[in-house]
């Protein structure tokens, strides 16, 4: 039991698995933005920083007044998002824990800090609220940043609603900190649709706290000058006249896909699987994340209603490590598999035919994006159009 | 009305409190043990720019999200949806299912007629209740328009929720007792209502009599 | 930080490097604030460097690292570019990860130790190109002082990006020849000096690497102000012979010049600052 010294609420601190996989929750009708906050209210983060977007604003805005309550320590608002995640890199490199969040331009402003991130081996959690980008301008929801971060060498959850959104940033920390992973992990959900939508979400008590983040346990000394410092720099190596320097640098990124690797078995663990499955022997899959799963589902319901129930749903829910091997085994005896995206780019389609075989079988769509939305219909049809 | 599974539209003008209608509608639902699934239209939030929100329930688990694109209860807050098109569906009451509910918040009825021949021929109960009058009458402000839509909605849609959990939904969304995310804009309005009525308690009280109001006007029908 | 901490176990000494050992034995750590005068004395960074002969930017590197006031506390970001060979070679901690992000990745530092280390001082110095702080990463430094963080920040103005060959750069003088700027730079040096002043900066300094003891002094003064008082500013002129294409023996030459003319030696403290460092220079 300690005392938060700013806000005198008495916290307990636990593990996250005892947070995660034991604790008693309580019901709450909130938005995805306040199970956010929820999150980090109970992740016992050090420091976060903010740039307003949206949709990510409302949830950052309280993470601010957590900070004012005195549940981080630090807390400011940067000047653009690039700035935000160096700082974030910064912060990290000072061996605490920190929590920042971003939608759409957001992302590809500060694109370039996140492999940065990866490479420094650092457990950043990191919400992205995916909305439209600039093809053309949109505020709207829809997923196709994810397509852009899939090579950074972060983990990559995809919340289907507030409830995972909430666990996920939590699991978040939990397998982001492990020693042998210590890689940054973004989580993220579809803007609007999960972060503006309200519902019962399942929180623990909210004087709970994950136990504090230990660096001392880090595969890298912070850069603290109380550990031995680190005289090369530790990010991607730049020398580019030092003729070991593709051997290190190439181990080192080779290192840090391991890390994301040797994440599976936490994932499993903290989050129950890299994926979900419904009705496994289905001749007709959907393979979904995000807010197409919950459509998915709406789409599963209302024809088994009508007497089609040869349709099962697989909900990818890490998408970096891909779960390849648990995709191809759902698949195995299905003739047809839907992949409905929210995004033009058809990103997690491709994802899966690189993973399966006989991938002819997939059909990747049917997808919606500009903030269209995609009604259980559009999904029955598509199904229709090539089975029933 | 069957209530298995019920869709609500509500379509008004920005800052007239159709986002907190339905996050109170919401939490009575869910209070009553219900799912309810709210939100808004995804879009910037402005001051007397058409806005949304939907709400769902359901008796079991909810997964569809998003716009409610064929609802079985609308709620029109602001007569300028019908008469002037301010309003993200057109017309106002594309994609209702059969046989049900239409609120309009105005003292005459204002639907053209060949809209209304149509309404007919879906077998929509269309009722016009004058929510704002009713509102500055019992509260000595229009912000209080959502909360007579609400009791009118009440009085109207049998079974949904009682007068008695909406009443307690209120309380909690203006007293601060339940966590709520507000847009930067509804946190002032919340303060611009709280300060007309200076104490929150009295606030509470005006709003819930004139939800009364609104529901035994609407019982008429 | 205490010696013991980088001094490898018995057992494993044999397989440290040599320029690790002598980091270890003749490092600049525990044994008294050191200055330029102790020069030689110590090794302020691993030698060799990899700099051209004659670069201005390695000996304003290896005059800042023998002046720090607390080497053992000291954390220096960095961004690409020439300086980032030197300061490798310091035996402190160094980042250096994307171009310009340099002041936004020491506010977070500095915060981040404040919360773990509330007692002691730990210097975050930004060290960097004309580059790095007068273009790319103008924004964030410009943006680091609006907010007040307690970041030292010093320029290597070698007025030319170096390292990828030679470009104009926003403190390059009006009217320069260089790659991208075929027909001479058209608009005079970015006055980043006289920015600092007016953007929070409570110490600043203009210096250039021919008068190494004045330099020492001002990033000395910059870090201790920087710990309590505010964001402080040392502008550093470092000469480039392999881009701007004088010989090598003319580094010193060509600074003492400009410290004739156009960048003569000024500082700038608030009051504030004044009266911090009369405080910790009595005690």
């Amino acid at each position: 039991m300690n005392t938060d010294t700013v806000s005198k609420q008495k916290t307990t601190s636990i593990s996250a698995g005892e947070m995660l996989l034991k604790t008693a929750r309580n019901r709450a009708f909130i938005t995805g933005s306040e199970a956010v906050a929820e999150a980090v209210r109970r992740a016992n983060v050090d420091m976060a920083i903010a740039y307003p977007i949206t949709p990510q604003s409302e949830s950052m805005h309280l993470i601010g007044d957590l900070y004012a309550q005195g549940h981080i320590k630090d807390y400011y608002r940067a000047e653009n998002e690039f700035a935000v995640m160096a700082a974030i890199h910064g912060a990290s490199l000072g061996g605490g824990r920190v929590f920042t969040a971003t939608s759409g331009p957001g992302t590809l402003r500060a694109m370039e800090m996140f492999p940065v991130w990866a490479g420094s081996r650092q457990p950043i959690v990191c919400a992205f609220m995916c909305r439209g980008v600039a093809l053309p301008p949109s505020i709207q929801p829809e997923t196709i940043e994810i397509a852009f971060l899939l090579d950074t060498g972060m983990m990559i959850f995809h919340a289907e609603n507030a409830q995972d959104y909430f666990d996920m940033i939590l699991a978040g920390y939990a397998i982001a900190e492990q020693p042998e992973v210590h890689i940054p992990v973004g989580v993220f959900a579809d803007g609007f649709f999960v972060t503006h939508t309200r519902e019962v979400v399942m929180l623990p008590p909210d004087d709970l706290r994950l136990d504090a983040y230990n660096c001392d346990l880090a595969p890298i000394p912070p850069f603290d000058m109380e550990h031995a410092p680190i005289r090369m720099v530790r990010d991607p190596l730049l020398n580019k006249s030092n003729f070991v320097s593709y051997a290190a640098s190439g181990g080192w990124h080779l290192e840090v896909l391991a890390a994301a690797e040797r994440a599976r078995k936490h994932i499993n663990h903290y989050m129950g699987g890299l994926i979900e499955v419904e009705n496994p022997d289905a001749k007709v899959m959907i393979v979904a994340s995000g807010t197409a799963v919950s459509q998915s589902r709406e789409a599963i319901r209302v024809m088994s209603q009508q007497g089609m129930t040869d349709v099962g749903l697989i909900k990818v829910k890490s998408i970096r490590p891909f779960p390849e091997k648990e995709i191809e085994q759902a698949t195995a005896k299905a003739s047809l598999i839907l992949v409905p995206e929210f995004n033009a780019g058809g990103w997690l389609a491709r994802e899966v035919k690189a993973s399966i075989d006989n991938n002819k079988r997939v059909v990747a769509g049917p997808r919606v994006f500009g903030g269209a939305s995609l009604p259980s219909e559009v999904i029955i049809g598509e199904i229709k159009k090539h089975q029933y | 009305m069957e209530n298995q599974n019920l869709d609500i539209r509500m379509a008004g003008l920005g800052g007239q409190g159709v986002v907190t209608a339905a996050h109170i509608l919401g939490t009575a639902v869910v209070a009553a043990g219900k799912y309810a699934v709210v939100n808004p239209f995804f879009g910037a939030e402005k001051r007397l720019a058409p806005t949304e929100s939907y709400v769902r329930i359901s008796t079991e688990k909810i997964y569809d999200r998003g716009e409610v694109l064929y609802p079985n209860i609308i709620m029109v807050f602001a007569p300028q949806v019908i008469t002037q098109g301010k309003s993200h569906t057109m017309p106002f009451y594309a994609g209702l299912k059969k046989n049900s509910l239409v609120i309009i918040n105005s003292p005459d009825p204002i639907v053209p007629e060949k809209d209304m021949a149509k309404l007919d021929a879906l077998g929509a109960k269309v009722v016009h209740v004058p929510a704002t009058k009713l509102a500055v009458e019992f509260t000595e402000t229009d912000l209080a328009t959502n909360m007579t839509m609400l009791g009118a909605l009440c009085g109207l849609a049998d079974n949904l929720v009682t007068l008695e959990s909406i009443m307690t939904a209120v309380e909690e969304r203006f007293s601060g007792k339940s966590k709520v995310v507000a847009s930067g804009t509804s946190a002032a309005l919340d303060e611009a209502i709280k300060s007309k009525f200076e104490k929150t308690a009295s606030m509470i009280e005006m709003n819930s009599n004139a939800i009364r109001k609104a529901y035994e006007f609407a019982k008429q029908f | 930080m205490s010696k013991k901490i980088i001094t490898p176990v018995k057992e494993f000494e044999d397989l440290l490097t040599p320029d690790y050992k002598e980091l270890i034995a003749d490092g600049p750590y525990n044994s008294g604030p050191k200055t330029i005068d102790d020069l030689g004395s110590f090794r302020e960074i691993i030698e060799p460097h990899p700099h051209c002969a004659g670069c201005g930017v390695s000996l304003g590197i290896r005059l800042g690292m023998a002046s720090l006031p607390s080497p053992e506390d000291t954390i220096i970001i960095g961004t690409p570019g020439c300086s980032y060979f030197a300061l490798t070679q310091s035996a402190l901690n160094y980042s250096c990860t994307a171009f310009g992000n340099q002041n936004s990745v020491a506010s977070g530092l500095k915060r981040m130790l404040k919360i773990r280390y509330p007692e002691k001082h730990k210097d975050v110095l930004v060290m960097v190109g004309d580059g790095g702080v007068a273009d790319i990463g103008l924004d964030y430094t410009l943006h680091s002082w609006f907010r007040g963080e307690n970041i030292a920040t010093v320029m290597l103005d070698n007025e030319v990006y170096g390292n990828t060959g030679g470009q104009e750069s926003g403190m390059t003088v009006e009217g320069a020849i260089l790659n991208m700027a075929p027909t001479g730079k058209k608009f005079p040096k970015i006055p980043v000096f006289e920015i600092a002043k007016t953007s929070g900066c409570v110490y600043t300094a203009k210096v250039t690497v021919a008068s190494p003891k004045k330099l020492g002094e001002a990033i000395r003064r910059a870090i201790l102000i920087a710990r309590e008082v505010g964001p402080t500013y040392v502008q550093v002129y470092s000469p480039c012979p392999t881009n701007l294409k004088f010989p090598p023996s003319q580094t010193l030459a060509i600074a003492k010049e400009g410290e004739k003319s156009y960048y003569k030696y000024e500082e700038y403290m608030t009051d504030e600052a004044k009266k911090y460092l009369s405080r910790i220079n009595e005690s």
